[in-house]
């Protein structure tokens, strides 16, 4: 167990080494949710947000999504460079257990996810309660939290397998490029699912309707809005994309590095 | 007897069609620094990455104590602590941050930790640099914070792959009395080199491996002692040798060998050179062939190598 914290403190403390690319995401996070306020509001019909109050608070929780996301992302990129570099050679060759280093190293991705994303999250409950004055419960914060967590780690594990099982940076962004599209326009986090089973192909809706991130952020408008109502399959969706990914890059890595 | 605490059973590694490590059997025995010479390319690395469990042998495994490589994965990685070829370092951390963490998960107590740290980065010369990225660092300075992992470590047994490439010669000599003292300590040290002056001041036993095979291994005065011909005769002549002078050469009483550097650069391997010198001397006289330099040498850890690959160690390197 104390291998495993130490892993992930390093992986940890190297995230917050990257002080421009912090400070460019948040950047960007915030013009998102400011281009949204303004702009977004005034363009998107009224009929589609009605439960919503505006288009701005409906994304707000969806904001919360794309920065954990992008955050919980990030470990892909340096196990994919350590690879590249043979510096995943130190890490096999250290007097630790593979397993205990593999989880430490999907964990840590995703609770930089979650600690990053935290500061949006409290943005968020903010702008929803001046919108909507609903207050959410602790159990219903603490799910919220869980639920992102959940999202965080099972984003580590799915950048952790795309990182080792891409040989090259420029595959590795590739690929990040093809599974943020598909997991973020064909889900909720920018839409209602009312808009997308109405426009996008019927797959494409189904899958819109399972995907993690939709249930994420409806979990998060359920008790953030008070709409959609909550349903329990929204937290095992979260739960099984989480544990899955974890188990699959886990092996991937307990693998794959070792040639 | 000494125990081994490694030992090599036909290990193999092949990558595609080629045999990176072939057959390899050899014992390492506890607290020896054992030297693992041999050119770029002769499989050094590529068996130091399996004895740490970091590469999977194709054939054979080894024995790190009394774990399997192949099935005891992360047992045999209990014993063993490695200073890479090239440092394996992020850039955007620093030598305390690196270096603090490696002790850590290496299971050292925080003040012991923090001791060993500070003694590491001062003898290392890194203190006043301890905060900055390694990314300024020089390739030396970067070595160093690579070798210093190990020396905080403290393994059981220590594999260090060219520790003192890119160091200047007073860090070399700093960092082989390290290494020294660490086997004193009771680690067993396997270093792996192409600098034969390293391997032989450093070494107790040398391995030498060419093309992935191991071709002898002994103790340095030992290896050189097995050359017919110990003593060299190493002679620079101010013109070219012909192939006919050449062979009446090897034909004196004595000479067992000729290598022939450059044309005009000999090494003749002969016994009890002190006798023969004079011979010699009078041999280029008569054939007119004016001497430039001419010294009597033991053989170096180079002849050995040559002797057994009638190639130099350079040689054998752009080959």
């Amino acid at each position: 167990m104390k291998t495993i914290l130490y892993v992930v403190e390093r992986d940890f403390k190297y995230f917050f080494r990257y002080k421009w690319w912090i400070a460019g995401m948040i950047s960007m996070n915030l013009a998102d949710l400011l281009i949204m306020a303004v702009v977004y509001t005034g363009m998107v019909s009224q009929e589609i947000t009605q439960q919503y109050v505006s288009y701005f608070v409906f994304f707000a929780p969806g904001l919360t999504i794309t920065a954990l996301f992008a955050a919980a992302f990030m470990i892909g990129r340096e196990i994919n460079m350590e690879v590249r570099r043979e510096i995943s050679h130190y890490m096999l060759s250290l007097p630790i257990k593979r397993w205990e280093l593999a989880i430490g190293r999907v964990l840590a991705g995703g609770f930089r996810g979650l600690v990053y994303m935290t500061p949006l999250l409290i943005t968020t409950i903010t702008i929803t309660h001046v919108f909507t004055n609903v207050v959410p419960s602790p159990l219903q914060l603490l799910s919220i939290v869980a639920a992102l967590l959940f999202i965080s780690i099972g984003t580590s594990g799915l950048s952790i397998s795309l990182a080792i099982s891409t040989t090259s940076f420029e595959k590795y962004i590739t690929a990040r490029s093809v599974v943020y599209y598909v997991l973020f326009f064909c889900s909720t986090v920018f839409y209602p699912i009312d808009l997308i089973q109405s426009a996008l192909p019927q797959t494409l809706a189904l899958v819109a309707q399972y995907n993690p991130l939709s249930a994420g952020a409806d979990l998060s408008r359920a008790f953030l809005l008070g709409y959609p109502p909550f349903s329990a399959f929204m937290f095992l969706d979260v739960v099984a994309f989480g544990l899955v990914f974890a188990l699959v890059a886990m092996l991937a890595y307990m693998k794959v590095t070792q040639k | 007897m000494p125990t081994p605490i490694i030992r090599i059973q036909n290990l193999t590694k092949k990558f595609g069609n080629l045999y990176a490590v072939d057959h390899l059997n050899l014992d390492i025995y506890d607290g020896e620094i054992l030297g693992l010479l041999g050119p770029n390319g002769a499989g050094k690395t590529t068996t130091l990455l399996m004895l740490t469990t970091v590469i999977k042998p194709t054939e054979g495994t080894a024995y790190i104590g009394p774990y399997d490589i192949t099935h005891q994965t992360d047992k045999s990685r209990t014993l063993i602590g490695m200073a890479f070829q090239e440092p394996k370092l992020l850039w955007v951390s620093t030598p305390w941050a690196i270096l603090d963490w490696h002790a850590k998960i290496c299971g050292l107590p925080t003040n012991e930790r923090k001791k060993r740290v500070k003694w590491a980065l001062e003898e290392l010369e890194l203190w006043n640099d301890r905060h900055k990225t390694v990314h300024v660092f020089s390739g030396g300075m970067r070595k160093r914070v690579e070798i210093a992992k190990i020396l905080i470590q403290r393994p059981k047994i220590a594999i260090v792959d060219e520790p003192t490439a890119q160091i200047d010669i007073v860090g070399k000599h700093k960092i082989w009395n390290m290494l020294r003292d660490l086997r004193d300590e009771g680690s067993t040290i396997l270093l792996a080199t192409n600098e034969l002056y390293e391997a032989d001041v450093l070494s107790d036993r040398v391995a030498i491996i060419h093309k992935g095979k191991l071709l002898v291994c002994d103790e340095p005065k030992k290896l050189k002692d097995t050359i017919p011909g110990g003593d060299v005769i190493e002679v620079v002549l101010k013109e070219n040798i012909t192939q006919e002078h050449l062979a009446e050469l090897k034909n004196t009483k004595r000479v067992v060998n000729i290598l022939t550097i450059k044309p005009n650069h000999l090494k003749i391997y002969l016994n009890q050179a002190e006798e023969i010198l004079p011979q010699i001397t009078e041999f280029f006289m008569k054939a007119q062939i004016p001497i430039a330099t001419i010294q009597m040498n033991e053989p170096s850890l180079d002849d050995v190598f040559a002797h057994y690959t009638g190639l130099t160690i350079e040689e054998a390197q752009t080959k």
